[in-house]
């Protein structure tokens, strides 16, 4: 059985059908990349499996790793390996990096049933993975990702990513507001994280995020439903012919920039 | 009702508020407390309680303190010492009042400073009178004027010119409530430090039971003196709670004041700070953290009379079930109080929907070369931050807590004292637990 198996899943908006029967399944070791044009779902898509309020699921099913997702809080979630790295990760003041990446870590140590790290095991593990990053350590002390920039927030999401060791991590559009340096940064940072036993979903617009995380299947995401599957080559396709194809009667032509949930 | 107490002159709602006043009259007192008293129950007796319609109280009612019948007591109260709570710092000297009386034998005095009860201070001291008659104008302030027709409790503590007292010093006001003689409690208090001198001070108010805390603290900071004024309001679920203090700073003194009040029915601190002279540091600021039926007042007058003062004002309160919590803060800059630097703050954060937070902020500024601010906001807890707080598998409840934290620890970091900062934070963490 594949790690996560989405099946015919529907999700309305404050009323609205965002997603219209999407089936996919990842398995484990696997890098994923959905694509699709602005308003086709792709948000929508990652904040219901990561859990969000305010989403209404009408039909079908998600199951991770045997246990159905969609039962389950998002603090669960989290707990039984799924990571959702955010397009704009929210900004914390007056708690510390630090305090936030020790209370999560230890609050999935303790759901798991592992023993609790001992602040001197957890501070070395943080400084080991923040020098991978590059990241100055500094920044660890400042309120969660108030006044970092667009790129330290993206690689603080990466940072996050490598302390909790998801099996399944979700990057949401985590190439926008990125200059190339800083989108090389990141993409190595998730590459070193590729594994046997964790798999990627990686949500973007555009196909230049996957010149650096090379996806093993491409799917396309439009009308609230993945209306292609293939390899590789299909994001250079849509790099060159654009999401065109993909919109039926009465969906919006695909816009320059912006972004919409 | 509200009618009914605006009549005057003397009105019937006023007169069981006065009818102990008779008991002091047989103690031996100094003339000039004698006419205090009888200044502060005359002017009570033109007033009665300030009503919603009064400026500065539309947003606390004392209705609900009518239905109670109030005793004042003079006779020495009998208390088990057992119950009283541990001392907040292990390291600190401790004063203890009882219903508002003096307990020299349950007192600690460091060296330097000075603690007598209001009776004896007020013979014994030295130009003490001075200090203890400024009252302002009592018919805009009945509270304080019922306190001044029954003044005899409370102590006065000195610290003498040049000392810096080296260990915090802890004055607890240990209040013992009953339901069928529900006492009310009227200390009066000063503390005095001398020129060039330092003390750190713990306020605490706690207690058992029903009773009225109508408590007046006058401060007053000769030149260049320091005072860190930390204040715990913790008075039992069923108290009604009324602390007046009075600050008057000279030149190049400094005040820091915080308070974190959790405790009461019915609350209201009120700040009067006088910045008399020039190049004062005047810091006050506070948490208030509210649930079930719980009001809460901070009214707060930061008053510059000359140049180069500092000044901040600076509340944050979070609020849960009817709790409702009230911010009247006001910073006056007086014409030739150039070069002033003021700032106000108060934001609250709204747990339920039934929650109230009020506010009146202002800034009267005479001057014309100053640096003033003011911002006053309530709002609910961020649902983004929480979702990314359990996205990264941190259970809802403690999401909320790690929020709420953060957002008094900007209140917080006013505190310069680590080990009083310490408490606050586990008096915060003690109430989210519940």
């Amino acid at each position: 059985m594949a790690m996560l198996e989405i099946e015919n899943l529907h999700a309305t908006v404050a009323g609205r059908e965002v997603l219209k029967g999407i089936t996919l399944s990842v398995n484990a070791g696997e890098v994923h990349a959905v694509m699709g044009p602005n308003g086709s779902g792709k948000s929508t898509l990652s904040y219901v499996l990561a859990g969000r309020e305010g989403y209404q699921i009408t039909k079908g099913k998600v199951t991770f790793m045997g246990q159905d997702l969609l039962a389950m809080a998002p603090e669960e979630r989290a707990a039984a390996g799924i990571f959702l790295a955010f397009q704009y990760p929210v900004e914390i003041p007056g708690v510390s990096t630090t305090t936030f990446l020790k209370t999560a870590l230890n609050a999935i140590r303790k759901k798991r049933g592992e023993k609790e790290l001992q602040p001197i095991e957890f501070l070395k593990l943080q400084k080991e993975k923040t020098s991978k990053l590059g990241m100055d350590a500094e920044m660890l002390k400042r309120g969660v990702n108030v006044g970092f920039s667009g790129g330290e927030k993206k690689r603080n999401e990466v940072l996050q990513m490598a302390m909790l060791e998801p099996k399944l991590a979700i990057l949401d559009e985590t190439d926008s507001g990125l200059d190339i340096d800083a989108l090389k940064v990141v993409a190595e940072g998730v590459n070193a994280l590729r594994a046997k036993d964790r798999a990627f979903l990686v949500i973007t617009h555009y196909q230049r995020l996957l010149n650096h995380i090379k996806p093993d299947v491409v799917h396309v995401l439009a009308q609230g439903k993945i209306q292609k599957t293939g390899g590789p080559e299909l994001a250079l396709l849509l790099e060159e012919k654009g999401y065109a194809g993909f919109y039926g009667d009465g969906e919006a032509a695909p816009r320059a920039g912006g972004k919409s949930i | 009702m509200n009618a009914f107490l605006q009549q005057d002159p003397i009105n019937e709602t006023t007169l069981p508020w006065l009818e102990d006043v008779v008991k002091l009259g047989e103690q031996l007192a100094a003339d000039w407390v004698r006419a205090l008293r009888h200044t502060g129950a005359e002017q009570f007796s033109r007033t009665g309680l300030p009503t919603t319609a009064w400026e500065g109280w539309q947003h606390t009612n004392l209705r609900p303190m009518l239905q109670t019948y109030f005793h004042y007591s003079i006779d020495a109260v009998k208390f088990d010492v057992k119950k009283l709570p541990e001392k907040l710092l292990e390291d600190s000297d401790r004063i203890v009042l009882v219903n508002g009386q003096y307990q020299p034998q349950l007192s600690d005095v460091p060296k330097g400073v000075t603690v007598m009860s209001l009776m004896d201070a007020s013979v014994q001291i030295e130009g003490i009178e001075q200090h203890l008659v400024t009252l302002g104008d009592l018919r805009k302030t009945p509270l304080k004027a019922l306190n001044t027709a029954y003044m005899h409790d409370g102590i006065v503590l000195t610290v003498k010119d040049g000392v810096d007292v080296v260990r915090p010093v802890e004055v607890l006001f240990y209040n013992i409530g009953s339901s069928d003689r529900v006492p009310a409690i009227y200390p009066r208090t000063l503390y005095w430090l001398g020129k060039n001198s330092g003390l750190t001070l713990l306020e605490r108010h706690v207690g058992e039971g029903v009773y009225l805390s109508n408590g007046y603290s006058g401060i007053a900071l000769e030149p260049a003196s320091r005072l860190k004024f930390y204040k715990f309001e913790e008075e039992s679920k069923g108290a009604y709670h009324f602390s007046f203090t009075g600050l008057q700073q000279q030149k190049n003194s400094s005040f820091e004041g915080f308070s974190c009040a959790t405790g009461g029915k019915l609350a209201r601190q009120e700040y009067q700070n006088l910045l008399i002279d020039s190049g004062i540091s005047s810091m006050v600021g506070g948490i208030y953290l509210l649930k079930d039926q719980q009001c809460h007042d901070f009214t707060v007058l930061t008053d510059h009379f000359e140049p180069n003062g500092k000044s901040v004002q600076h509340f944050k309160g979070v609020i849960d079930d009817q709790a409702r919590s009230v911010f009247q803060g006001k910073i006056h800059v007086r014409r030739s109080a150039q070069k002033t630097d003021g700032n106000q703050l108060n934001h609250a954060l709204l747990l339920s929907e039934t929650a109230e937070a009020s506010f009146k902020p202002e800034l009267e500024i005479y001057a014309d070369d100053v640096k003033c601010s003011h911002g006053a906001a309530s709002g609910k807890l961020d649902e983004t931050a929480l979702f990314y707080l359990q996205s990264r598998g941190i259970p809802l409840a403690e999401a909320k807590s790690l929020l709420i934290q953060s957002f008094l620890n900007e209140a917080l970091a006013q505190v310069s004292f680590a080990p009083v900062k310490e408490i606050y934070e586990e008096r915060i963490r003690t109430w989210l637990a519940h």
